[in-house]
């Protein structure tokens, strides 16, 4: 799940689309005007995205919306926090051991 | 959100810091170590191209066996050794060390990038925006 989402987070047509997102739910149509590639192109991107599950879709007759899930961002964000914390404490053990000698 | 990078200020040469990092009986205790576990296995061959294997035992996951290999040793200022965490990840992570000198002791900074690289360096300015306007989002 976390691949997924730093993989999502690794390209910056996807970024663009989720911080669209972040401003609140869009249509497809609307989400993808602003990029100078195809719809088709935009699409693929936001399929990626609904399987990191950052993006959250809904129907509604022919209107496509897209919304964001800020959840898994939280799964990363935490993810790196704890990898910045464990290598902290790494840090600070070496310099016990380095007094203990 | 930044890049994934620490810092710490040593009350010892940038010498004595830096050998900690190769000498398996000093970096059993602290590198790739966790609060929980405890350190069964440390080997390394401390040269360019050398690699290294340590495997901490921990209470939740069993041992977990990190491998890497060493691709800079500029003693004593630079170290840089790419790990992986097989069970995990097959994916190579680099982590790359600075010791600069400091009054009577040094200053190290750790930089993990690698399975980061993809996106952290190249968009840590992306993912600052996303979290920013994230925040707007939700405020």
């Amino acid at each position: 799940m976390l691949d997924a989402t730093l993989i999502a987070l690794a390209d910056p047509t996807r970024r663009a689309i989720l911080s669209r997102l972040a401003e609140g739910e869009a249509r497809v149509t609307d989400v993808a005007r602003p990029f100078p590639i195809s719809l088709n192109s935009v699409s693929k991107h936001i399929r990626m995205l609904e399987r990191a599950k950052l993006v959250r879709r809904r129907v509604e007759g022919r209107e496509h919306f897209l919304a964001l899930d800020p959840a898994p961002l939280d799964e990363a964000a935490d993810w790196i926090a704890a990898q910045k914390t464990l290598w902290a404490w790494r840090l600070g053990e070496l310099e016990k051991a380095l007094t203990d000698e | 959100m930044s890049e994934l990078k620490v810092s710490h200020r040593y009350p010892f040469p940038p010498e004595k810091v830096f050998d900690a990092w190769l000498d398996p009986k000093v970096a059993r205790r602290f590198l790739f170590a966790t609060p929980t576990g405890e350190m069964i296995r440390a080997d390394v061959d401390p040269r360019v191209g050398g690699r290294f294997i340590f495997v901490d035992r921990r209470p939740d996951t069993g041992d977990v066996e990190h491998v890497g290999e060493y691709v800079e040793i500029d003693r004593p200022r630079r170290l840089v050794f790419t790990f992986a965490v097989p069970q995990y990840d097959p994916g190579n992570t680099t982590v790359t060390l600075t010791f600069a000198p400091d009054g009577d002791g040094c200053v190290v900074v750790l930089s993990h990038a690698g399975v980061l690289e993809e996106w952290v360096k190249q968009t840590v300015q992306g993912w600052t925006m996303i979290l920013a306007s994230l925040e707007t989002a939700l405020s």
